[in-house]
């Protein structure tokens, strides 16, 4: 099982997290994971701003052009925007010749050149369809019994193909919280966005969506939530105090990503689960399982 | 030229929609042509999160469009408040791009100089400048540079605002201390961005 893994910008920073705990759970699943070699952003969700269409094209084409070039191996996005918008822009490149024409003579600018041969997939269906729960299960050293995880699944994640889970209902995320041992509670707003790249910016209108996904995983009885994005994880974790001072709530819920759950589940120390990263903790709850 | 539709079935005589605006957006917007595909059923505006921030729903910018509301639709709050959570794409029975049209009518309005939402345009602005100077995003010198680009006073108001959680990315290791350094080749990234900036629809003025 060898893969790129496109790390993408947030994984390094503010999602370092997920990183840590990723490769951790990738090296006891028997995934070998290599990086894209001078790899660029994606653009994210805000690139509209400054980018046009053919700017952003161009962002997700280089580094597809990059992996062909490097070996041609199925791209792994663990962040649900870089896979979206890897894998939208290499289907538009795939199903639109004119377009991958000109994307050609722009990417000769770096003696690049795409082909449109990579598989572009996220980290949730590399796990499930790939890997395999069997082989989850069997390297769960330490179940999470008892637990009881929203799982999170974020709005980019599984869209806008749905390739590989539904794009309103989707349950992959919860069958491995389930694999691992832990109780996926019922979460109806697994799908309702955090507010994205608005945060920073839209705080009012972003605070009431990250209330209705916490106050909605708490209601289920979810203690901990678990997330396969790195955006969503920072609003809905890094945020909640200033959230709770400015609209007089008092959430406390850790916001973990699913590698994180895994790692432990799999008897990993709490520094390669990278739980010592959280700004929320979650080891009350993970030390009762 | 003013056209009069309606009279020979007895309704009297009504304007035509002046169609000059839904042409240039056809033309010059980023997935614009996908627009002619709405059949105005509003569902896009029902999965909408931002809706209710928002001036008109997608479905009615897509219904000003028609009729010719240059104006109202370059300077409305609703094309720069998409979260992007693609809930309208995947639920449009027509299959029409809304969040990509959205995007694309909130990059011809800030080319146009209309600021539909000033402070996201300027942080997608700075988020924009860190991609083109060096191939990747650092978050906290993007934010930086969006709460130093306000003046003296709102800047510090900003930086005290977002203080404790950039202490707590910085104590439990979530940023990263040095300067992002720009990719190996940043020089030819940058000429792929120059061409495809002139080479694309999105920027045409």
């Amino acid at each position: 099982m060898n893969y790129f893994l496109y790390q993408g910008c947030s994984l390094e920073a503010g999602g370092v997290h997920y990183t840590v705990s990723l490769k951790a759970v990738a090296k006891a699943l028997g995934m070998t994971l290599k990086e894209i070699e001078d790899w660029n952003c994606c653009g994210a969700s805000i690139s509209y701003v400054g980018g046009n269409d053919l700017s952003v094209d161009i962002l997700a084409a280089r580094n597809l052009a990059l992996a062909e070039a490097q070996g041609g191996m199925d791209i792994v996005a663990p962040c649900s925007s870089c896979y979206i918008i890897l894998n939208k822009v290499n289907r538009k490149l795939q199903e639109t010749p004119e377009l991958l024409k000109q994307v050609n003579e722009i990417l000769a600018e770096g003696r690049l050149k795409y082909s449109g041969k990579i598989r572009v997939r996220h980290l949730l269906d590399v796990l499930y369809h790939d890997v395999g729960l069997d082989k989850i299960r069997a390297a769960v050293k330490k179940p999470l019994r008892g637990v009881a995880v929203a799982g999170y699944v974020g709005c980019q994640s599984v869209r806008p193909y749905g390739e590989y889970d539904s794009v309103e209902k989707p349950v992959i995320q919860d069958r491995i919280i389930e694999a691992i041992g832990a109780t996926a509670v019922p979460f109806p707003n697994k799908m309702r966005c955090c507010g994205s790249g608005l945060f920073l910016t839209e705080l009012e209108a972003c605070y009431e969506l990250v209330r209705n996904i916490l106050g909605d995983a708490q209601a289920q009885g979810g203690k901990i939530i678990s997330t396969v994005c790195p955006m969503c994880q920072m609003n809905l974790e890094a945020y909640q105090g200033r959230m709770n001072k400015a609209i007089g709530t008092d959430f406390k819920v850790p916001v973990v990503f699913i590698t994180q759950l895994m790692a432990t589940a799999f008897g990993l120390s709490r520094k390669e689960a990278a739980l010592d990263r959280l700004l929320i903790s979650a080891d009350p709850y993970l030390k009762a399982a | 030229m003013e056209q009069v539709v309606g009279p020979k079935y007895g309704f009297g005589g009504g304007k035509a929609y002046d169609q000059s605006f839904a042409r240039e957006v056809y033309e010059k917007v980023d997935a614009g042509d996908e627009l002619k595909m709405c059949m105005q059923c509003g569902v896009c505006a029902g999965s909408c999160p931002l809706r209710e921030k928002m001036d008109y729903s997608p479905r009615k910018i897509f219904a000003l469009v028609r009729s010719g509301q240059r104006e109202k639709v370059l300077s409305s709050q609703a094309i720069m408040l998409c979260t992007s959570c693609y809930s309208c794409i995947v639920r449009c029975p027509r299959k029409v791009p809304v969040m990509e049209i959205m995007h694309g009518l909130a990059h011809y309005a800030l080319r146009q100089g209309y600021k539909p939402r000033e402070e996201t345009a300027l942080f997608g602005e700075k988020f924009w400048g860190n991609i083109y100077r060096l191939g990747r995003v650092d978050e906290k010198d993007v934010a930086l540079r969006y709460f130093l680009s306000h003046k003296l006073g709102q800047a510090i108001k900003l930086m005290l605002e977002n203080k404790n959680m950039g202490i707590g990315m910085l104590r439990y290791k979530r940023m990263k201390v040095l300067p992002e350094r720009p990719i190996k080749n940043i020089k030819s990234f940058k000429k792929m961005l120059d061409k495809a900036k002139a080479m694309g629809k999105g920027g045409a003025v």
